[in-house]
């Protein structure tokens, strides 16, 4: 008898993340899906709007990563007005930004992947929540992340305006410059930041690779893809979260394309499935394969590990060193394993905390000349920038006025969409065995795509990590055969 | 600093989502300087962020359980949520944001409420509100200004 298995957070709102599993007649995976959602209407909704609003609007799209929504979007209306901010405007968003990136990833390793690295894989589920975590590395670990976290929001809110949702953004430059006064609150939680960094790495280095179990894990073939990965390099092909150009290497680590932001839709193409709303994201040079590995399938992806791999190396000392440890550690360029983006998320956290010094102690920081003011008439405009979750792209056109007529936007969930399927595909038919379903299957497939660390759909008030799932079993009639929940 | 959080929470571009967020934004005006409102979208740590400090904090939001019609509202305390409203990752983080605050020796809340909206559409993007949500929209403020007058020991002006 044929079965259907979904899995599906129950949520109330905003979309969400849902995995449907079909079984053959001897029980067997025979294939299974995972669905994210869309901004479903959000084109329309930003037809007939001046652009100039754009990095408002779009940073409300997401609760999780307002600040990349924001970042792109004001990168797009720069260059529909065809205007260069000047150095210290761009630095100062760099700086904002790489804050935004201590914050996230220091939330994300702590609180939503630390449950399955820091606690464990094979952990009892009431141990796998945050409360576990703390258990492990100590409350003060704890107290210190929170600290850290305050520390860092309070500074977005000095130069962004606002914590939640930033407002200083403008097309040619930043609203507001930095005050020398401001300058020695940034230096100085700099090096907190990097101390945080350093200290994150050694956790991960002391209960995860010590921990051969937790390796074994890493490295296993249920969670490991053969894909090609983009993501954005500076000059010197080194990760950069900001600005550069998009690169795309093969699955045997070499360059494949690189190209600037403007020209995405010559490379990036969107194939529909029947089953699911979401566009998956490939490579329109290699060609839509299906969920296929291998350098013949366009299918690619992007976040942390695939920004490393997309990479020569990383921009600052610290980080190249802890760069270098990753790949000596998993023999070589590029690394495929899925799991390994929690440590690649380490990797960036020190980047963004050395990179975040460096701004802070720039001289031209508080330079106040933030603004060029914009003379083009505006057409059309591309704003690219690495959100902690991968390559986000904001796409405008406009009339003579700046009043919206097209929008186009690909976040990172839907780059990886395609790759994400095939690893929840993976992990499932690995677990799945004769119809055998158990509640271990939840925590076991869920792992495979939470290290992507998927934004539902900017599901604002998804608390990711605790995501409830139900598994739901079906006979080929849609009967209900049997349901498994674990509700937060 | 005010001691009490009027937190609304949701997300303006998504229809009947807004609610929580428009329920505050008019309370606003209303409220005195004993009280902070704050209109958020966050979740999960970082919205367990927003309470430090407060000695009394009330949640206003929205909620689709499917099993109440659109417009309906109702109390919780975040005690009750393990069993009433589990399915709702927003809510079933509640609980698990206390915990983690006591444990953390955060300097949180002694009471929080929380008033919950039952909502119909909440996925188009700029949509308005449904007209059963915006119906119950002035009884929701009102719950919210009663709660916040309790905790000042006022009578509720009539």
């Amino acid at each position: 008898m044929s079965r259907t298995i979904t899995i599906d957070p129950i949520t109330r709102l905003e979309g969400h993340g849902k995995i449907d599993i079909f079984l053959d007649d001897k029980g067997e995976v025979e294939k299974a899906y995972f669905q994210v959602p869309e901004l479903r209407g959000f084109e329309q909704f930003a037809v007939g709007r001046p652009a100039e609003d754009m990095p408002q609007i779009t940073s409300r799209i997401c609760g999780v990563c307002p600040t990349a929504h924001h970042m792109a979007a004001t990168k797009a209306v720069d260059d529909l007005y065809k205007v260069d901010p000047p150095v210290a405007a761009k630095k100062i968003r760099e700086l904002v930004y790489s804050i935004f990136f201590v914050e996230d990833h220091a939330l994300h390793f702590y609180f939503l992947g630390g449950p399955d690295f820091v606690v464990g894989p094979t952990a009892p589920k009431g141990e796998r929540n945050i409360l576990g975590v703390l258990g492990k590395v100590g409350l003060e670990v704890g107290k210190e992340v929170i600290g850290l976290r305050k520390q860092m929001r309070e500074l977005i809110t000095l130069a962004g305006g606002k914590v939640i949702h930033p407002v200083f953004g403008l097309p040619g430059g930043v609203a507001k410059r930095l005050t020398a006064e401001d300058q020695g609150k940034f230096i100085a939680a700099g090096d907190h930041a990097v101390q945080f960094a350093q200290f994150s790495l050694q956790v991960f280095r002391d209960i995860v690779l010590k921990n051969p179990k937790y390796v074994e894990a890493i490295v296993s073939d249920a969670y490991t893809h053969k894909t090609y990965y983009m993501g954005l390099v500076d000059g010197s092909n080194r990760v950069n979260f900001y600005d550069g150009q998009i690169r795309v290497v093969t699955p045997e680590g070499k360059e494949y394309l690189k190209f600037k932001p403007q020209d995405y839709l010559a490379h990036v193409a969107e194939h529909v499935e029947p089953w699911s709303y979401i566009k998956f994201c490939y490579l329109k040079d290699v060609g839509w394969k299906g969920f296929e590995e291998g350098a013949d399938s366009g299918v690619y992806c992007v976040a942390p590990l695939a920004r490393l791999n997309a990479a020569d190396g990383m921009a600052t000392p610290l980080a190249q060193k802890a760069y270098d440890e990753l790949y000596s550690t998993l023999g070589g360029k590029p690394v495929h394993h899925t799991l390994a983006n929690h440590w690649a998320r380490l990797v960036e956290l020190l980047y963004a905390a050395e990179r975040m010094k460096e701004l802070a102690n720039d001289p031209d920081i508080i330079s106040p000349d933030v603004r060029t003011l914009p003379t083009q008439t505006p057409t059309e405009g591309v704003g690219v920038v690495e959100a902690p979750r991968g390559t986000l792209f904001h796409h405008y056109q406009t009339d003579a006025r700046g009043v919206i007529t097209k929008a186009n936007l690909i976040v990172a969930t839907q780059n990886n969409a395609a790759r994400i399927a095939m690893s929840v595909d993976k992990a499932a038919r690995g677990v799945i065995k004769q119809g055998k379903v158990d509640d271990g299957i939840l925590n076991l497939v869920e792992m495979a795509f939470r290290a992507y660390d998927p934004c539902h759909g900017c599901a604002t008030h998804a608390l990711p990590g605790q995501m409830p799932l139900a598994v739901r079993v079906y006979n080929r009639n849609h009967e209900l055969l049997e349901e498994i929940r674990r509700d937060g | 600093m005010p001691r009490t959080l009027v937190l609304g929470l949701g997300n303006e571009l998504l229809s009947d989502d807004a609610v929580g967020i428009l329920a505050v934004r008019r309370l606003r005006e209303e409220l005195d300087d004993q009280t902070d409102v704050i209109e958020s979208s966050l979740s999960g740590v970082a919205l367990m962020e927003l309470f430090v400090g407060y000695e009394r904090a009330i949640i206003v939001d929205a909620v689709q359980t499917g099993e109440f019609p659109p417009g309906s509202i109702r109390e919780f305390a975040p005690a009750d949520l393990d069993r009433v409203l589990a399915p709702s990752p927003h809510y079933a983080g509640i609980p698990e944001i206390l915990a983690l605050a006591r444990q953390l020796e955060l300097d949180f809340p002694r009471e929080i409420r929380i008033l919950a909206i039952e909502v119909g559409d909440a996925t188009t993007i700029g949509g308005a509100l449904s007209p059963a949500v915006a119906t119950a929209l002035p009884e929701l403020i009102g719950q919210v200004k009663s709660q916040v007058a309790r905790w000042q020991g006022e009578v509720p002006h009539a």
